[in-house]
């Protein structure tokens, strides 16, 4: 899209339409007068995003020889095994890498980043300080290589607050009690944030030997017949810890709470895998101290 | 678990308006170390009132291989499925406590167990929160690793009782295959079938047995909501796996402490969670 704004012609006569909508429930809704805000629209943004070519050719090739630059100088993951038998035959795998795909990520967070853009220009748009209750999803389009992005989520104002810095409203994924409780336990949401790790794993002989069910020892040595597939592990691990320091390289030194995190995992050979991990959550801000909290009290419920 | 109520009643409308003219100001961030958590707010409250506060997300993943034919028709155990279950679950909970020890946690609470059995490999994950009591840094001996809610975690430690770590057991059998002429002479009958009845027993105590002997190995007293899975493998029906895992526990105090809890009868509705997913038909 281009222009001044990215919104649609007919997302400002919505939202000037003198009525709200709101995606949060009844419950959720009432929580929400009683902290003084008031629903003025249901904001959302999109993104449709075409995939590159990664393949052969690409600019964005990356790891098809162990002299290549891994995560193509851009300064990601990268990590390396030597198959221990030497010289066997030209097709053996000598080599295996697990590489961070930075330009994978780069192209998810446009996607992402733009449809969230598009969801603060339609909360400006209604004047809101905040969007309560975000739902964000990605998935694919039929067969076009093409991914959606789509985040929405309902715009509050604050009766009576201050218009936001530089008018840019915060966000956040929680909604009703649990936003009540965030702010009486002295945070304030700041934004949603999310974040995506891409790992590619290219097999090496022994990777691929026991992900074929192969038995745990490389030749001449002897053992248990079941070891750690350890370029697959590291690879799970490094998935992980890189979507929890892509989240924490937007923090500052705020906290990131409710993270929900989950991981795909797409086998594209013997042994070759390329592993996804998305993690979620609400960036919040210490504004007060905490409120010295009573111990709990236990109580067993009668219902 | 619930707060004590507090002696006035919280003017929500006055937090929030406060919170936003804080921040419509330019409120700053405090300076520090971000912290990442998946708790909720309410399990961050609980910990906090137990003078506890949520470090990092911590992970540990183990992918551990199972040869070739230990799938195919047999008798007894598949004692290498059971090793690679037990191999995977080991290192995965060794690599949680390592990653909670590097950022100063003393545990880990809230851990999600993830155990895939496939046909070449087992895959386990665990994902939880590292905790600390508050302000503290360095962690005094090995980090607990516990797959109790954070509000369980309150409660035991509260009765006086210290998580140790994630106790894990398993076992792997073929289904018994009756012979031939068993099974004719069997067949339209009410009839109880020992062989298989005998194999899915001891499986299935082999694997209870298998963790409490890990409880014990950490130096704990007993195990703590333990689950139980158990069912035939996907790819191979005529295996059937169990596994049992749970926290092991250990009481820290002189003796058990009592907490006396209060009959509460709630007057509002027990679904209070956001679900915007609804919005999707």
């Amino acid at each position: 899209m281009s222009g001044p704004s990215d919104v649609p012609e007919a997302a400002p006569r919505r939202l000037e339409s003198g009525s709200f909508s709101s995606g949060l429930t009844v419950p959720d809704f009432a929580a929400c007068l009683q902290m003084g805000l008031r629903p003025v629209g249901l904001v959302q943004g999109f993104c449709a995003m075409q995939w590159g070519w990664y393949g052969a050719g690409s600019p964005y090739m990356r790891g098809v020889s162990p002299y290549s630059s891994p995560g193509g100088g851009q300064g990601g993951y990268s990590q390396s095994w030597r198959c221990p038998h030497g010289m066997v035959s030209p097709d053996h795998r000598a080599w295996g890498q697990n590489y961070e795909q930075t330009w994978v990520e780069a192209a998810w967070l446009q996607g992402f980043g733009s449809a969230y853009g598009r969801l603060i220009e339609e909360a400006k748009e209604v004047g809101a300080h905040g969007v309560i209750g975000v739902v964000d999803t990605s998935h694919n389009l039929a067969d076009m290589n093409v991914a959606e992005f789509h985040i929405l989520g309902t715009a509050v104002v604050v009766e009576g607050a201050p218009p936001p810095p530089n008018g840019d409203p915060w966000s956040t994924y929680l909604a009703g009690q649990r936003l009540a409780k965030l702010i009486e336990a002295g945070f304030m949401p700041i934004s949603v944030i999310a974040a995506i790790a891409s790992v590619r794993v290219w097999a090496y002989c022994m990777t691929e030997y026991l992900m074929e069910g192969g038995v745990g020892y490389a030749w001449g040595q002897t053992g248990s017949t079941t070891r750690e597939i350890e370029q697959i592990s590291e690879a799970h691990l490094a998935a992980r810890s890189l979507a929890r320091d892509h989240a924490r390289g937007q923090l500052g030194s705020d906290t990131l709470h409710g993270i929900s995190i989950s991981t795909t995992e797409r086998e594209v050979g013997a042994g070759d895998q390329v592993l996804e991990c998305m993690l979620r959550g609400t960036r919040v801000r210490r504004f007060k101290d905490f409120d010295p909290m009573p111990a709990p009290r236990p109580t067993v419920r009668l219902s | 678990m619930s707060a004590t109520t507090p002696q006035s009643p919280i003017d929500a409308r006055a937090e929030m308006l406060s919170a936003a003219t804080w921040l419509a100001k330019g409120g700053g961030s405090p300076g520090g170390r971000a912290v990442t958590s998946d708790l909720s707010i309410d399990e961050a409250l609980l910990l906090h009132s137990i003078g506890w506060e949520p470090v990092e997300l911590v992970f540990g993943v183990s992918v551990t291989s199972v040869p070739t034919g230990v799938w195919t028709w047999g008798r007894g155990e598949i004692s290498a499925a059971s090793d690679a279950h037990n191999l995977a679950v080991q290192a995965a909970a060794e690599r949680l406590g390592h990653e909670c020890a590097t950022v100063g946690g003393y545990g880990v609470v809230g851990v999600r167990v993830s155990v895939e059995v496939r046909p070449h490999h087992v895959d386990v994950a665990l994902v939880g929160t590292a905790v600390r009591p508050s302000g503290k840094k360095a962690p005094v001996g090995r980090p607990f690793v516990s797959d109790l809610s954070a509000r369980d975690f309150v409660l035991l430690t509260s009765s006086g009782w210290s998580p140790l770590g994630l106790a894990f057991g398993a076992s792997f059998i073929y289904a018994p295959r009756r012979a031939a002429a068993t099974a004719i002479r069997q067949s339209g009958q009410n009839i109880e079938l020992t062989n298989l009845t005998e194999a899915l027993y001891s499986a299935r105590e082999s694997a209870m047995e298998r963790m409490q002997s890990s409880g014990l190995g950490m130096g704990a007293q007993g195990v703590v909501a333990v689950k139980i899975t158990e069912g035939p493998m996907s790819f191979a029906r005529h295996v059937i796996g169990f596994t049992a895992w749970g926290t092991s526990v250990r009481l820290e105090a002189d003796r058990h402490v009592y907490l006396k809890p209060d009959m509460v009868l709630p007057l509002d509705d027990a679904v209070i969670q956001f679900e915007a997913q609804s919005l999707r038909g």
